[in-house]
Formats: structure tokens, sequence, C-alpha cells
């Protein structure tokens, strides 16, 4: 039995984690539940020896033990399965285990081969980290993470980890889901079910509450720095989860598909927003869509299988090979990025790197694709009084929380840097179209129903929204069509114009793999 | 504020850091550090004469600080003001003496920098082109043009052939510029330092470069291109072009500053390397990329240097290079500090 108790951790003025308990007994999941910045990843850090706490103890079996390092925590059998895959992408499976380790390839095979099979996985060790799927990577965490706690366990010489007693392992998996699709989601719940029967503790981190009820035995729920509950996962509903973890009640919105006229025809006079015909760029294949005024076009898919050049092609990041582009009825195919801009949204996928300046001021971020226009510049001269009063105006519109509009961008919580970059794409209703990419990813209960009714409010102003996003909940909660994207190709989910049918989860995760939509499930997934 | 406060107090804990360090060394060979820092001080500011050669050597540094400064605020890393300067000097050198030798100082001087600034603008545009065409990287180009171009010197300069080498003399160098291309010198009262007006140049360059960089749109373009140039081209920033031109902008400087030194210190166009363009580069990381920041920085360079000589010619006699030791220092700490709190915000961000 693992136990942290009174765990307090400072940052300058703000208390991070203030006297925060948390018991994890072998052999079960334990969730772990918060909005970002309620002290989530300073506790797990704690926990896998990053950061030192001020005060409070974790005792193992009733043994204090001072965690000053991830190899100490390793030690001790616990380890952490990164959100973001800390692998190297040149190298093979087992190179990568056996650079992490420092041990010799055919040892570190030998140990592999065991965790295989014990967790009913079959990875080629020797072929390289970037041609496996995401899916695949993750198990590569997985197991090297559990390669990397053997040593802590009865087993130092990697020996066989499949006898009992199992000393006790903890495994940290932080938002292990967020990148899976639904099969693949069940696959790694069947491993993790395993590994639980195989005496470890897992904790497990996630914002889908869904997800927490069907694999955690029991939860704990921070908020703000502070413990607010723990108990049995099957005792609360996920609405009163998220009571507890934003402190009020959230309602997720949705989209009201009952009041939506067939599509194309709220708009009738306005061309569609978005129009590509065969268009091929990049790994994208002759793409073809139509996005209406006041529609939602949900894409789903697996990243990697074309979003990126999908969304570039539209953007102008990428040059188009061959087909049509047009937005609001304008051939747009050859277009120049400054021209798109002036009619396109673009929530971008990776807000750091594609949306944000981090160390330029909240004010300049949000002038970035409007400097150049009166009232902010003339005849190339910079007017800041109008920046001022602009970019005042937009963090009170979008209810970005920030001490001033000096301060750095980065400075920001994920949420509000999400809210920056709305506020600079969303506030010119005009813009005839949308492009939202993963526009929720991670974004906290509070801050993604925010973003999602941000979406439906430029639905309603009559903008067309293509939503390309890797959470399917979300994606079918507020799309009116829904089309999945495999392999550089489109194809139609079934999921159609009025009257939405429940849309069916499983057929869309099936297009994701590029298998049919009425295929087997192969693994049990439902 | 917050973050002007944090730069201030990283270059400060470096110079006294590097203070520190060298005294130790000296310490530790014997030296009465105390006594060569009183010397040190002394010989950069104690008159008006000291002050005046503190600020005639700053000049130029000020210069290919500024061109440094503003090309690496774009994240271009032009490592060849050396090269640039010496393109610039060769320039007006060539037009001093070859092409217009007999202007009236009043449109001679003028026209000589502008030569200049379009020589070092063409030889830093070599590597821009390098790099957009054939994706050859600024770094590594911009440090070898720097051996070319001496070459490039020498051959004007060298052997019976140079076609500006000065017929009268053995020594591979250039006639003595005519009257009319020597910069007019800063009032008596600053005696013999013989302190030129380029200083006002140099000032009235940082004031323009600040102005450039915080007040118009081609600034805040240079500015974000810099700090993330996947978001810039996204905001329809056109990058490329604006690497271009600053790459332009940091070699008319450089070239400029290499005229300067010329057409105001030495009159005659030499082989050897001015240095002043790899001193810039230590004055752009000094002064923290910013224009005030830099001719902060030149001046303290100066002044350094101005100082070691006096400690110099002292009975001590220590090894003028040791300005140059002091100079690496700072600047070691200034790169380990500026990781230091890059890294400290990340992570008090990840709380």
């Amino acid at each position: 039995m693992l136990q942290l108790s009174n765990i307090t951790k400072r940052f300058g003025p703000l208390t991070a984690l203030d006297a925060v308990s948390l018991r994890l007994d072998p052999a079960s999941v334990h969730g772990l539940l918060g909005e970002n910045g309620a002290g989530k990843s300073t506790l797990m850090n704690i926990l896998f020896g990053l950061l030192r706490p001020d005060s409070g103890s974790i005792t193992i079996h009733g043994q204090p033990v001072a965690i000053r390092s991830p190899r100490i925590a390793q030690s001790l059998g616990i380890g952490m399965v990164h959100q973001h895959f800390k692998l190297v992408p040149t190298l093979t499976v087992a190179e990568n285990f056996s650079l992490s380790l420092h041990a010799p390839l055919r040892q570190i095979k030998a140990r592999a081969a065991v965790w295989q099979s014990q967790l009913q996985w079959q990875l080629p060790l020797d072929t390289r980290i970037d041609r496996l799927s995401v899916g695949q990577q993750q198990r590569v965490e997985i197991i090297k993470a559990l390669l990397a706690t053997d040593c802590g366990t009865a087993f130092p010489g990697g020996g066989p980890p499949g006898g009992s007693p199992v000393p006790q392992r903890t495994l940290i998996f932080d938002e292990p889901t967020a990148v899976l699709t639904p099969q693949e989601t069940a696959e790694l719940f069947a491993a993790i079910g395993r590994l639980r029967d195989g005496g470890a503790a897992i904790i497990f981190i996630s914002h889908k509450l869904a997800e927490v009820q069907k694999i955690c035995d029991t939860v704990t729920i921070l908020r703000r720095g502070r413990h607010i509950h723990s108990g049995p996962a099957g005792g609360i509903t996920p609405a009163a989860m998220t009571q507890m973890m934003v402190g009020e009640a959230v309602e997720s919105p949705t989209l009201n598909r009952s009041s939506n006229a067939s599509l194309g025809t709220l708009f009738p006079s306005l061309p569609p927003a978005l129009q590509l015909s065969n268009l091929s760029a990049g790994i994208l294949k002759n793409a073809s869509l139509t996005l209406h005024r006041g529609e939602i076009l949900g894409i789903a898919g697996v990243d990697g299988n074309g979003q990126s050049d999908l969304i570039q092609a539209i953007i102008g990041g990428i040059p188009i090979t061959s087909g049509q582009l047009s937005i609001a009825g304008i051939d747009a195919t050859r277009a120049p990025i400054r021209w798109r801009i002036d009619r396109l949204a673009y929530v971008a996928e990776d807000r750091q790197t594609q949306a944000m300046i981090l160390p330029l001021s909240i004010r300049d971020n949000l002038l970035l694709k409007e400097y150049r226009k009166e009232p902010f510049s003339t005849l190339g001269w910079l007017r800041f009084a109008a920046w001022r009063s602009h970019s005042s105006d937009l963090i009170r519109q979008f209810d970005v929380r920030c001490n001033s509009i000096a301060d750095a961008a980065g400075q920001l919580s994920g949420g509000n840097q999400q809210k920056m970059v709305l506020a600079r794409e969303l506030h010119d209703a005009a813009k005839p179209l949308v492009i939202a990419a993963n526009p929720t990813r991670g974004l906290d209960v509070g801050a993604t129903a925010f973003v999602m009714r941000q979406l439906l409010a430029a639905r309603a102003r009559g903008a067309g929204v293509l939503l390309i996003h890797n959470d399917l909940d979300e994606l079918l909660a507020i799309s009116d069509r829904v089309l999945v994207l495999y392999s550089g190709t489109l194809t139609d989910s079934g999921t159609g114009i009025q009257p939405v049918a429940p849309p069916s989860k499983e057929s869309i995760g099936h297009l994701m793999l590029g298998l049919p939509p009425d295929s087997p499930s192969a693994h049990g997934a439902a | 504020m917050k973050q002007l406060l944090t730069q201030l107090a990283l270059v400060l804990v470096s110079i006294a850091a590097a203070i520190v360090l060298i005294m130790l060394g000296l310490y530790a060979c014997g030296y009465p550090a105390h006594r060569i820092l009183t010397l040190w001080a002394g010989g950069a500011i104690a008159t008006r004469f000291d002050i005046a050669v503190s600020l005639k050597i700053a000049c130029p540094l000020m210069l290919t600080g500024l061109a440094a400064g503003i090309a690496f605020r774009c994240g271009v890393i032009n490592i060849g003001a050396e090269g640039q300067s010496l393109i610039g000097a060769l320039a007006a050198a060539a037009f001093a003496t070859a092409v217009a030798p007999s202007l009236p100082s009043s449109v001679a001087i003028p026209l000589a920098l502008l030569a200049a600034i379009l020589a070092g603008a063409a030889w830093a545009a070599i590597a821009a082109l390098l790099d957009r065409y054939r994706g050859v990287p600024v770094v590594l180009s911009t440090i070898l043009l720097n051996f070319i171009a001496l070459q490039c010197v020498k051959i004007m300069l060298e052997g019976p052939t140079g076609p500006l080498k000065d017929p009268l003399t053995g020594v591979p160098q250039s006639r003595l510029l005519p009257a009319a291309y020597h910069l007019p010198l800063l009032p008596p009262a600053t005696g013999m330092s013989s302190l030129h007006i380029g200083i006002f140049v140099a000032l009235a360059a940082a004031l323009i470069a600040w102005l450039i960089q915080s007040r118009t749109t081609f600034g805040f373009e240079l500015r974000v291109t810099g700090l993330n140039p996947t978001a810039a081209r996204l905001a329809g920033i056109p990058v490329a072009a604006r690497q271009l031109s600053v790459m332009l902008l940091s070699g008319g400087l450089a070239g400029l500053a290499g005229a300067i030194q010329l057409l105001g210190i030495t009159h005659i166009l030499g082989i050897s390397q001015p240095g002043i363009g790899y001193a810039g580069i230590a004055v752009a990381l000094l002064g923290r990329l910013h224009p005030a920041g830099i001719i902060l920085a030149a001046l303290f360079f100066g002044m350094l240097d101005n100082g070691a000589t006096n400690v110099e010619i002292s009975r001590y006699g220590l090894p003028h290079d040791t300005a140059d030791i002091v100079k690496g220092i700072i600047v070691l700490c200034i790169l380990v500090g500026a990781a230091y709190i890059s890294r400290h915000g990340i992570i008090a961000k990840e709380r």
C-alpha cells in the first residue's frame, strides 16, 4: 500500500497542493480527477520524483520513503506513462527500451517478451517507433514503464513477473486515452485490467468521466490544490463528479438537433462556406466535401491520417497538388495566406506552436492577425492605443483571465490560452468559415464547455464550422454531420443529414481504423 | 516590466560574476587584483580623455552589436558581421581612393558610407540566398564568408597586382584616404582621443533600429518571425522575405561599422581582422538584443578594452587579452543565466 499524506507544495505565492492525502491500494485502479490547475500533475510529479513536496510524507507499506528523482521512484516500483510519449522516433522499439533502461538489447528483448505475453500484446520489437500507430506507441511507453519499475520489484534480474505475490507496483497513466480510438481505448482498458489483476496499483488521470467510471475502482477529486472527495467510483454520477471538480454544475453543450432545419437551407442565399473537390495535398487524396453555412461538419480520425494536411491545405500552409478549394464561393486554391486569414478563423491544432507567440504579450497575440489593418496601424506605424482598447475588449468578451494584457501569453493557463486564441479568431462575426482542430485538447471541463459553446455560436450566426477532433464524444455532441479521415481518404460515416440518428460511435471507430463500419468488433470493444 | 528587471538582473549578475572570477584568477596568479581593478576602471573613465577613448572604441561595436542584435531577434543567426564589415570597409576604401578621390567632404563621406552599407548588405545577401534556395544554414555560411571576405581584401591589397594597393609601399595596404573622407573629430575637449562623429551615426542607427523594431508593423513581423516562424507564417507574415530583409539590414549595419572605423580611425585599409564583427555578437548578447542595451553593452566593452590598455602599460604588464577573457566569461554567464531563466519559467508555469 502506498500512502501520500498531507502533501503541500507551493510555487511562490501559489499553493498548488494544500495538505492532500491519497491512498493507493494494490490491485486497484484509482481515478484522479480535477480541472487544469487542480494539482493533479503536481501531485503526480511529486510521486514520480520530479518535484519535492514542501511538507507531507510518502510511505510504502508503512515505511517512509524520500523520492528525490524519477530513478528512485522507479526503484520503488513507481512508473509513469506520459501523455506525450518520450520515445525516439528513429530508433526501434527494443532500442528505445535499451536506451532508457541502460540495459543490453538481448536482455531487454527477453524481459519485454515476458510483459508482452502477460498483457497479450505483440509489439514488433525491431520496428522503428515512427512506423507504429499512436496506440502501439503508447504500448511501448507502457512496457517501458513496466520494465523500468521491474528493477524495484522482486525481480531485479528481469525475471518473469508472472508469479505471485507481486510487490507493490504503481503505474501512473496521464490522460492515456486522449489520443486513442474507441477500440484502442478498449484494448488499453483490457491491459490495465490485467495489470490490476496482477496486483499493480494504477493511477488513471482523465477528463473523460465515462471512462473513469468504467475502469476505476476508486476516485479522488482535487480542486484548486485541495482534496475534495475520495470514494468508490461506482458511487457517484458524472454530473456529481463535474460539480465537485468545478465547484458548480456545468452543462455540457450539445447541438439541439430538433430545431435544425435541413442543411443548406438555413442560409439559402449564401454560397457554401467551404468546398473541396477532389483535393489532394500532402497525404490527403481526392478529398471532396461541402460545408454549408450554419453547419458544423465533424472530421473524425486518428491523428496522422491526413488531418494536418487537410487543415494546412485549407489555411494555405501547404500547396494543393490537385483539385479545387473554394471559400465562401470564391476559388481559393492558390490564394495567399493573407487572403485566407480575412475569411477564415483558425483554432489551431497545436495552439502553442501554431497560434501563439508564447513570450509575446497577450495584447500582441490578440493582434497577431490584424496588426496590419486600420486602426491598428497606419502606413506601417503601430498605433498602440487601438491595440490596448481592442484587446481589453476581447479579453472581457471571451472571459480571458489575466492580470494584465501586457503579461506574456505563455503565463496564461491552457484554458485561458485557448480562450485568447478563440477571441482573436472568432470575434469577427463576418468570417464565413471556422476551422477548429482539436480545440479542447488539454482543456478542463469548464473551458471545454466554453469552447464548444463558442463553436455552436459561430454556427448559429451562419458560419460554417469544420471541426477536426479526436475526441469522438465531443465531436458527435455538436456536429451536424461526421466524415471520417483514414489514411488520407475522407469517408462519409453515414451519420447524415437530418434527422440525425443516434450516431454509432463504434461504426465511426471502425472507419477510423480503416475497417468497414459494420465489421465485427475484434476485441470486444463495446 | 518584470521582464526588463529580470534581464537587467541577469546582465548585472553576469558582469559581477565575471569580475569576481577574473579577480580570483589574478589573485591565484599572484597579482594584486584589487589594484589592477582600480587601474582598469581608472583607465576607462578617469579623465575626459579616457572617456573619449572608451567611446571611440565602443563606436563600431555599437553598430556591429546592432547588426547582430537585429538579426538575432528575427531568429537569423548572422555570425558574419566580421566579414560584412570588412567588405563594407573595402567598398568605402575603393570608393574613396579609386572611384571618387576628389569629392568635397559633404558629399564624399555620405557616399562612402552608403557604398559600405550596400556592400555589407550584398555580402550578407549571399548567405541569405544560399539559405533560401539551397538550405545552407546562415550560421555556417556567414562564418565561412568571413574568411572569404578577408581573402577578398587581401586580393585587393596584396602583391603587385592588388588594384587598391598603395604603390609607394611594400606593405599590403591601401593608399591613405583623401582628407575629405576623414570623419570630422569632436571638439578639442576630448584632447588627442580622436573621437569622431561616427559616435552620432551609431547612436542614430540605434534610435532608428529601436523605432523600427518597436513601432512599425515591419518590426513586429521581424519579432514574431524570430519567436515563432510557424505561427508567423500562419499569421500571413512572409517569413522568408522578412528573414532576407533583416539579413540585408544586418549586413548594411556591419558594413557601416567597417567604414566608420576606416573613415574615423585608421584612414588606411589593411589586411588584419578588425575583430569588431565578432565582438558585436558578444555586445548584442550582453545588450539582450535591445538597441538601448546594445549601446550600453558596447560602451562597457569599450571601457573594458580601454582600461585593459592602462593595465597593460602599468608596472603589472597584464596582457591586453585579459579584457577578452572577461568578455568571454560575461557572455558565458549570460548564456547560462538565460537558459536557467527560460527553464525556471517553464517549471513555474507547470504547477
